[in-house]
């Protein structure tokens, strides 16, 4: 019973999403509590449902489970951040992602997993993770850049109101920026040991525009932690950097298309 | 039995009367006293900037006349204090402190600042206040959390220093433990950085054209006075900046200040210009990370917060009106008892004077046949209390006991504490 759960999170996803942007349309802000509480329902219900996944091969798993963990990073910037304004992102997007991939389906594409070997399980998921990492450095950067923008306009609308303060969003965007990028390198070389132990074959383009995305986002970390750009700066630097990892997958994508894989 | 509130506020009288009937703490429970020995049996003094309010439990007559009294000696000039006074009693009284701990009878509606003062007039009058209005205030800051925390009436900043607390809040992650710089020592100025600094934001400078009066709002805040002159070097360090001087033309213009900023490191810098004309050149605005309010900016937020807050009025008035009406029905129920006990002695006094004059007539009964008289007495007097015990007691519990209270008082004569 993979599809159930996954629909009940989709469920859930769409009321936190709903909760998220009701303000924005002038209603009066959901509770903390509703507000934090839908998403984590949602979180464990699908956390049962990409539990049963017979794969996690294919775009279908990886776009679900991509869903989770930006669901999963929104829960914990509210809880930690009080950013819930990170959900006008990740709301959207994870309902949408889920969606997505329960249209493409969770039918196996490959071998169960169950069958797979756990270095590839693990390859697979903290790749995942990190690159929500990433998008949420994204998130907080446009966040930022928003807020900066109404800001600097003296505009004191919603976004003013429910974004929260610019240096919050700073430090968001600081800290899912410098986790997000180790995590994704760890990813990359569990990848490189999955290659290496038969698991997975990688083609030289994909080696080739990986590095470079990777160089791209290690330049946005450094000018971060070596050179302390903060605020617009830092936040043009991270959207680029997120921008280089989607136009580089699009590219790949279009170069080999087909669901059987991720990349 | 009763609740009343005398006083003045806002809306009855100019801020040069209230400023004269303000009480500091210490002078509360003299007042107070004075007040309790005219006769009431419980006085609680609500006194800030814009109100002072006498709660008083079960006033006598007299009571009254002495709360003028006090006020109309603060006042001065032979004026009597009850032209500017207003009072209220029982459910009124009641409803009238509730909407005053809820922010709903503020000048700045739903500002919070007044829960600490009902709370600090009600510990300050806590030895003289007495069960009922001890049960009042506490009941009314409960009231006025529950109005924060249900409805909007608390959200947003609605007055020009508080928009500029909000502007700066959306700008750094916490308030507590910035620095400003304070531009000018007039009220305004004065006012605004008290606002930030009960948020926790640390006044290091406070600058203005001449340096005495700069020095005594420095040395109030625990900050550093300065001559406006040497306060340019310090934007690069202070982490808002607010300003509200006298002078007729722009005092923080680019060449004094671009040079300190540009040594900031990227660090935000708000500065919040709340002098009339602007003491800030708007051009500042154009550095990167600097956000640059004016006054016209805040009062822009603060309409917005205002507009926002009234739309709650409703709903912050029906938690009113249903938590008065859970008072009274406590309150009508803490006094049925005693006087349904004195109805009932007062009543069986009767029956027994009335059955020893009839049995005294009736000498030939036997002892069985006088105590079956007895015991009928008993009976009738039980079965003519039963339909008016229950009625008070429902009414009592349904918030409408004390009109039946007083009409059973007056019916039967039960006012005895105020016999002589």
């Amino acid at each position: 019973m993979v599809l159930v759960p996954h629909l009940i999170a989709l469920g859930l996803y769409a009321v936190a999403t709903a909760l998220v942007l009701a303000p924005f349309a002038g209603l009066r802000p959901a509770p903390r509590a509703l507000g934090l509480g839908v998403p984590l329902l949602g979180i464990a219900a699908h956390v049962i449902g990409v539990a049963r996944l017979p794969s996690f091969l294919g775009v279908a798993p990886t776009l679900s489970m991509l869903a989770l963990f930006l669901v999963a990073l929104q829960a914990a910037s509210e809880g930690l951040f009080r950013a819930s304004a990170v959900g006008v992102f990740t709301g959207p997007l994870a309902t949408g992602l889920l969606g997505l991939a329960l249209l493409i389906g969770l039918a196996p594409e490959g071998p169960p997993a169950s069958e797979r070997g756990a270095w590839s399980i693990l390859h697979i998921t903290v790749s995942v993770f990190g690159l929500a990492m990433l998008a949420l450095a994204f998130i907080a950067a446009a966040l930022y850049l928003l807020q900066f923008h109404e800001l600097k306009a003296k505009r004191f609308g919603p976004v003013f109101r429910l974004f929260p303060p610019l240096e919050r969003l700073d430090q968001l965007n600081h800290l899912s920026l410098v986790l997000g990028f180790p995590t994704v390198t760890l990813g990359v070389l569990l990848g490189f040991g999955v290659q290496y132990a038969g698991g997975a074959s990688v083609d030289a383009a994909q080696v080739v525009w990986g590095m470079l995305t990777w160089a791209v986002l290690g330049w946005a970390v450094g000018v971060r932690v070596v050179r302390h750009w903060a605020g617009r700066r830092a936040a043009f630097a991270s959207i680029a950097s997120f921008t280089a990892v989607l136009l580089v997958y699009v590219a790949l994508k279009l170069a080999a298309p087909g669901t059987q894989r991720f990349l | 039995m009763s609740i009343t509130v005398l006083g003045v506020n806002h809306r009855t009288a100019p801020l040069e009367v209230r400023e004269r009937f303000a009480h500091e703490r210490r002078e509360v429970p003299a007042s107070l006293e004075r007040v309790l020995a005219a006769g009431a049996r419980g006085g609680v003094l609500l006194s800030t900037c814009n109100r002072t309010e006498f709660y008083l439990a079960e006033p006598d007559e007299a009571v009254p006349e002495a709360v003028w009294a006090i006020l109309s000696e603060r006042l001065g000039g032979g004026r009597s204090a009850s032209e500017y006074g207003y009072t209220q009693r029982d459910r009124d009284a009641v409803r009238h402190l509730y909407r005053v701990s809820s922010g709903l009878d503020a000048i700045i509606l739903g500002e919070s600042q007044i829960q600490g003062q009902v709370r600090d007039a009600w510990e300050t009058s806590k030895a003289q206040a007495g069960p009922v209005l001890h049960r009042l205030f506490q009941s009314a800051l409960l009231v006025g959390a529950r109005v924060r925390s249900e409805t909007g009436l608390a959200t947003g900043a609605a007055s020009a220093p508080s928009a500029a607390v909000a502007v700066a809040a959306r700008i750094f992650t916490r308030l507590a433990g910035r620095s400003a710089l304070i531009l000018g020592a007039g009220d305004m100025a004065e006012l605004a950085a008290t606002c930030l600094a009960s948020e926790g934001v640390r006044v290091t400078v406070v600058a203005n054209r001449t340096y005495e009066r700069a020095r005594a709002i420095a040395e109030q805040l625990g900050a550093r006075a300065l001559t406006l002159d040497e306060a340019w070097e310090h934007f690069a360090q202070a982490d808002i900046v607010l300003s509200s001087t006298a002078a007729p033309h722009a005092v923080v213009t680019w060449d004094r200040v671009a040079p300190a900023i540009a040594r900031r490191g990227g660090r935000p810098l708000c500065i919040l210009d709340l002098g009339l004309p602007r003491d800030v050149e708007p051009a500042i605005a154009q550095l990167e990370n600097v956000f640059l309010y004016d006054i016209d900016d805040l009062q822009a937020v603060a309409a917005q917060a205002a507009v926002e807050r009234r739309r709650d009025i409703p709903a912050a008035e029906r938690i009113v009106s249903e938590e008065v009406e859970r008072f009274w029905a406590w309150y009508g129920g803490l006094v049925v008892v005693p006087v349904l006990k004195e109805f009932r002695e007062r009543l069986d006094q009767v029956r027994a004077a009335e059955l020893e004059r009839t049995l005294r007539r009736l000498s030939h009964l036997s002892p069985d046949d006088r105590e079956e008289m007895e015991h009928f007495s008993h009976s009738l007097l039980n079965k003519f209390l039963h339909q008016p015990t229950i009625a008070l007691k429902e009414a009592a519990q349904a918030g409408r006991g004390y009109g039946l209270l007083e009409a059973l008082k007056r019916l039967f004569g039960l006012e005895r504490r105020d016999e002589p």
